[in-house]
């Protein structure tokens, strides 16, 4: 496969499963300050994702106008309008490369998300509606690129993009909730309302719920949010997708260079042995920190060894 | 009588100055649309609408658009597309498919002549001075020897029905002809469109055509599984849709010329298992940027050092680099001369009455005559920088004279021939609309093969004459009714 063609695969599934955490992210806040009423809780994410400071959300309104940017913004490079753009010009130029079904639904995203009827649409909707609508998009792309596509070097560099997205959202989800709460309080773990609407985002909040019923304590949670097995967002289970999908590209491609191999593998048996107490002996700063940073060397790698090798 | 029949074909009145391709000079339906003439009256315009609403919505949702970019935002464009089937007859066809080969066969030998022995400029039939200082031969080509002979692989001949009836070429498409892309589409979306008319029509079918471009390009390498890519100048080429269509269709690898590399005399592509050797290369890129090394230095869009691999003979360009020679408008002219002087043939296809502007008394009779001419650039194509005798003002026709006395040997006149009309659905109206034709042929070792129908290109202002789509032109599908 072309190199230029495995880098705009992974890009388009980062970008839409950056799309995916975003909207998430927004209907969780949304959801959450209609129980708290603190809107303030927009000026982290605003500054986290779409690099803007000037905003005070201080009503209801405020939510609504605030969505309204983050999805529509088209001088914001984070905007869904323009994240969304940007899978699907990444999608324009592999069309040969994905099934036909997978270019149908990204261009019908993007068509609909360009439609200038759809901020009209945004005005007169009940918001959670409309998110939801939006999220289904997702939820099609994702369902299609199961079922249509052949288990390839595409599929392959595809999935590499989306685990490795996801991760960089669970630890920048972890990162905004952190800033926004008092650290150094010692109720830090006991804030059940900020642990809870962190699994409502990340879509954890049933499993949770499910195998640790409804008494909220922070050992499990974190054990759920970073080293769950079965939980599809979790930081171990998307660890696990990307190592064993470069060691499939890895026997497709053989590069000369094994060292992908050998820093995933190193990567999963790190998380494999972390305790929710050691997280807690050495602080969750520490703890995002080290993982942020072996997952950027991780990326830097696919880079060199598939997608900018030198010849 | 006519008037029941108007109002019976959704008030369609043709224009009794053109060969209206769908009723004659008493508006009675001709043969070959007797079937779809029954449809037509049958439904009424808000239906047709309801479908013509059909076809623009499925273009968007597949993709078949170009984006135009402003203040930092694309805008989709789909190529505007006219629901009403163009139908030709299988005699017309047949007659039309033969003049292809003809042409075809000739103006390849025509290209392997002059860039080897040159018979044709030594018994003088064609000037030798036309050919060799033209911007399009290229001295690269010289004695090159291509593989079995093939020069001009993929074209895209124009024609044009004058109000005789008869089919004439307009142009000769020898480089890189678009379009082909769009045929298949229309075709697709006729079948959306009128489901219960396909299976009793009996229409040639097109889509096969991919196939047999791959199985005839195959045929350009000694190797047995050769790899063949596409090359295109990228995401923002206007004709990019048609590039990743023909990829995928072919199943071959779409590159741009950053994908590919030249290294010890051979063209690799940069794959995620290093590099991978190409045999084949059907480029979608003009000459001039094919090779910065060799032509435009300042060209990104192509591979640097690609002529020196094929002058070794290790990769095939596809069409072969100097083709542009044979579709100028200059050497147009003489391609009745080449039919006969290589072929000893007499041409099926007519062309168009031409006078060359650089012949003394030629030139007397064009600015005698400029209002019944069209006057075109030899070097111009897409409809641009000609001028039509009859719709340009005094000042507009003086301009162009002056033009004209610069350099006569650029310039060329026609007469002003009537293209032929078809019904086209105009805000919810049938209405007559000039169309020409572009049938698509493919050279290989397996002799010449032309895609039946190909690609009908409507002018869809009111009494214009340009159907290129650059210049507000659409496209309808073509039928061949095999009877």
């Amino acid at each position: 496969m072309l190199s230029r063609v495995a880098n705009n695969l992974f890009w388009m599934d980062r970008y839409m499963e950056r799309s995916y955490g975003l909207l998430n992210l927004i209907k969780t806040n949304y959801n959450s300050t209609l129980d708290s009423g603190d809107y303030s809780s927009w000026n982290r994410i605003l500054f986290t994702y779409m690099n803007y400071e000037k905003l005070d959300g201080s009503d209801y309104n405020d939510s609504i106008s605030i969505i309204e940017f983050m999805i529509f913004d088209n001088l914001n490079s984070n905007s869904i309008v323009n994240i969304v753009s940007m899978a699907r010009e990444n999608a324009r130029s592999v069309q040969e490369h994905i099934s036909r079904e997978l270019w149908l639904s990204v261009n019908k995203y993007y068509l609909a998300v360009t439609d200038k009827k759809l901020i009209k649409k945004f005005r007169k909707k009940d918001t959670m509606e409309f998110l939801n609508d939006m999220i289904n998009f997702h939820h099609i792309y994702n369902s299609i690129s199961e079922v249509t596509q052949e288990r390839g070097n595409a599929f392959f560099f595809m999935n590499v993009g989306k685990y490795i997205e996801r991760i960089s959202q669970s630890l920048d989800f972890l990162n905004v909730k952190i800033n926004s709460l008092d650290y150094e309080n010692e109720n830090f773990y006991a804030d059940t309302f900020f642990w809870k609407n962190l699994l409502i985002s990340i879509g954890g909040y049933q499993f949770y719920v499910k195998t640790y019923k409804s008494i909220f304590n922070i050992e499990n949670i974190v054990e759920i949010i970073v080293l769950n097995q079965f939980f599809p967002r979790s930081i171990s289970f998307s660890i696990n997708k990307i190592e064993r999908h470069i060691k499939i590209l890895n026997d497709i491609n053989k590069p000369d260079d094994n060292i992908l191999k050998f820093m995933l593998g190193k990567l999963k048996n790190n998380l494999r042995y972390t305790t929710i107490d050691s997280i807690k002996q050495n602080g969750l700063e520490q703890f995002i920190e080290k993982t942020t940073f072996e997952l950027n060397a991780i990326t830097e790698k696919i880079n060199s060894i598939y997608f900018y090798q030198k010849n | 009588m006519n008037i029941i029949y108007y109002m019976k074909l959704n008030n369609y009145r043709p224009n009794k100055k053109m060969y209206d391709e769908m009723v004659d000079d008493t508006n009675k339906l001709r043969q070959v649309y007797t079937k779809f003439g029954k449809y037509l009256k049958d439904t009424s315009l808000s239906e047709l609408t309801k479908l013509e609403d059909f076809s623009k919505q499925f273009f968007m949702d597949q993709g078949v658009t170009f984006t135009v970019y402003n203040d930092q935002k694309g805008v989709e464009r789909i190529f505007p597309f006219d629901i009403i089937p163009r139908i030709l007859s299988n005699n017309e066809w047949l007659k039309i498919e033969s003049g292809i080969k003809q042409r075809i066969k000739a103006l390849n030998l025509f290209i392997k002549d002059i860039y080897n022995e040159q018979y044709i400029l030594k018994d003088n039939v064609i000037p030798t001075s036309l050919i060799l200082s033209h911007e399009n031969y290229l001295l690269q080509m010289n004695k090159l020897k291509v593989p079995h002979d093939i020069y001009t692989h993929i074209s895209g001949i124009d024609l044009i029905r004058d109000i005789d009836g008869e089919f004439y070429v307009l142009e000769d498409n020898l480089r890189t002809p678009s379009g082909v892309s769009y045929m298949l589409q229309n075709r697709e979306i006729s079948r959306r469109l009128f489901p219960s008319l396909f299976p009793k029509f009996n229409i040639a079918p097109v889509s096969d055509y991919p196939a047999m471009l791959y199985n005839q390009l195959k045929t350009l390498s000694n190797r047995r599984n050769p790899v063949i890519v596409l090359l295109t100048p990228g995401l923002y080429n206007s004709a990019y849709y048609e590039h990743t269509a023909l990829a995928r269709l072919m199943g071959v690898e779409l590159v741009q010329g950053n994908d590919l590399v030249v290294e010890d005399n051979y063209v690799y592509m940069k794959t995620t298992s290093g590099l991978m050797r190409v045999d084949i290369i059907y480029r979608r890129i003009d000459d001039d940027y094919l090779d910065p090394l060799n032509f435009k230095s300042n060209s990104i869009l192509g591979v640097a050092g690609i002529i020196d691999v094929y002058r070794e003979g290790n990769i095939v360009i596809v069409n072969a680099p100097g083709s542009g020679i044979a579709d100028d408008k200059a050497t147009y002219i003489y391609v009745p001369e080449m039919i006969s002087y290589y072929l000893n043939e007499k041409p099926i296809l007519k062309n168009i009455k031409t006078y060359q502007l650089k012949d003394k008394k030629d030139r007397e009779y064009v600015l005698d005559n400029i209002k019944n001419l069209v006057i075109k650039r030899t070097d111009g194509s897409g409809g641009y920088g000609m001028l039509i005798g009859q719709d340009a003002n005094q000042k507009e026709i003086d301009d162009y004279i002056l033009k004209i006395k610069k350099e006569p040997n650029k310039y060329i006149a026609q007469p002003t021939i009537s293209l032929s009309s078809t019904p086209c659905l105009v805000d919810s109206h049938l209405s007559p609309r000039c169309v020409d034709l572009r049938p698509f042929a493919v050279y290989g070792a397996n002799g010449i093969e032309v895609s039946p129908g190909g690609l009908t290109r409507v002018a869809l202002k009111k009494g214009s004459l340009v159907v290129n789509s650059s210049q507000g032109g659409g496209s309808k599908d073509t039928w061949v009714l095999k009877g």
